[in-house]
């Protein structure tokens, strides 16, 4: 079975906090359903080629989340806590990206107007039905 | 498993100071990723760790204790230059290996000969560069250590190989052994470790763990409508660790979050900001050569 999950060990971006970013945009994806079992951190670590404390960091955090929780001999699980946790996680996931593309959008010299109307425009085409 | 202080180790060789007052905590079942240009005394620390040099001051401790030979038994060493011997085969090193270690595995030599492809009646005179660093991570790795100081362990090997060997360390690491790793190859350490040192003439100028490492550091980049920017209130800002301005572009490297240096470039009138994250050659090439970095940087986008 492919590993679920992939890093990039090479970018600047902490490789723990790559796998937080996964696991959440898999649960809001719904690729994790509640209650499934994650690969254990030997295994993930295996896989990915990545040291076993970073993959228990990541573990830890997203515990302390409420993304994911631990049954001592057991493994790590998918919280059941249904709808409203997944709701949270995709707004963690989407809500990262939205920033990075004001930032971006400022830094390229746009005015809080002209981000305005590409906002609009984008939310007309991924959601007609509201319009 | 323990951990393995190095407490202001200094070694000597007549007047060359091969290591400098080096001080280093290494984490019980951690990976730690020792780097630094040639010469800088890595492999001379090695040595020190583990009692085939001997100091000229300083300590070493593994879990509080000094090196004993009850201890010896389950700590396994792969060196930087292969101690091999031409004349033998591979099974016969391992013979060697089984008579020396109480904890070497028959099972499991036989298992890692087969992962690396070695062939057990090849004389070490006949092998390749990379056979012999892989029959010397087989040695290694036969006696299930505790701990395993391995200086440049995949040099030779093709990227199949470095790779098993990574995944070694970290099937080790994952049972709990400590690993120290010395190696060239900035990307392998990146994978394996979680902690590192830098050292440099025998010194060590940067360690930590990489994550945070990657999390503290970053470059926030400005770009302004002149070469002319004020830059009094950034000099006595003690966030940052280094300023760049090269015409209209600023570039500040700076060891706390952005997000708010991002903004006071904006309001001092950048036009465009950008934060980019720094990886472990940009920060181990920072901090060996603090000018190459820069131009590094510039380069790279």
């Amino acid at each position: 079975m492919p590993a679920i999950f992939t890093v990039d060990p090479r970018s600047g971006v902490p490789i723990y906090l790559q796998l937080i970013e996964q696991v959440k945009r898999s649960v809001a994806l719904g690729v994790l359903a509640p209650g499934e079992q994650l690969p254990t951190v030997k295994q993930l670590a295996v896989d990915l080629t990545v040291n076993p404390n970073t993959v228990a960091r990541a573990y830890r955090d997203l515990e302390h989340d409420a993304v994911i929780e631990t049954a001592p001999g057991r493994g790590s699980f998918v919280r059941a806590d249904g709808v409203a946790k997944q709701t949270r996680a995709a707004t963690d996931v989407a809500g990262e990206a939205v920033t990075q593309a004001v930032r971006e959008a400022k830094s390229l010299g746009l005015s809080a107007a002209g981000v305005r109307t590409l906002f609009e425009s984008a939310l007309a085409r991924w959601f007609p039905e509201e319009k | 498993m323990s951990t393995i202080s190095i407490d202001r180790l200094s070694k000597s060789y007549g007047k060359c100071l091969a290591v400098d007052d080096v001080t280093i905590e290494i984490p019980a079942g951690s990976v730690f990723g020792l780097l630094g240009p040639n010469g800088a005394g890595k492999t001379t620390t090695f040595k020190c760790l583990l009692g085939l040099a001997r100091a000229t001051s300083g300590e070493v401790r593994f879990g509080g204790q000094p090196l004993t030979p009850p201890l010896f038994e389950s700590i396994a060493y792969v060196p930087e230059r292969s101690v091999l011997y031409e004349w033998m085969n591979g099974a016969e090193h391992l013979e060697m290996q089984r008579r020396t270690f109480a904890r070497y595995d028959v099972a499991r030599a036989k298992e890692l000969m087969e992962l690396f492809s070695l062939d057990p009646r090849k004389r070490v005179r006949a092998m390749s560069k990379g056979m012999r660093s892989a029959l010397a991570v087989v040695m290694a790795f036969a006696i299930h250590p505790e701990t395993l100081v391995l200086d440049e362990p995949t040099s030779g090997l093709d990227p199949v190989n470095q790779r098993a060997v990574l995944n070694l360390i970290i099937e080790a690491a994952a049972q709990g052994a400590t690993v120290v790793l010395s190696s060239h190859q900035i990307g392998q350490v990146e994978r394996a470790a979680d902690h590192i040192a830098v050292l440099q003439d025998g010194k060590v100028i940067l360690a930590g763990a990489v994550d945070d490492l990657k999390s503290d550091r970053k470059i926030v980049e400005g770009i302004f409508p002149s070469e002319t920017i004020a830059l009094d209130g950034l000099r006595r800002d003690s966030r940052i660790e280094r300023l760049d301005q090269s015409g209209r572009i600023l570039r500040l490297t700076i060891t706390a979050d952005g997000g708010g240096l991002a903004e006071t470039l904006s309001q001092m009138g950048a036009q465009s900001v950008r934060i980019v994250d720094l990886n472990l050659e940009d920060i181990f090439l920072n901090a060996v050569s603090p000018n190459m970095q820069t131009a590094d940087v510039v380069e790279a986008r």
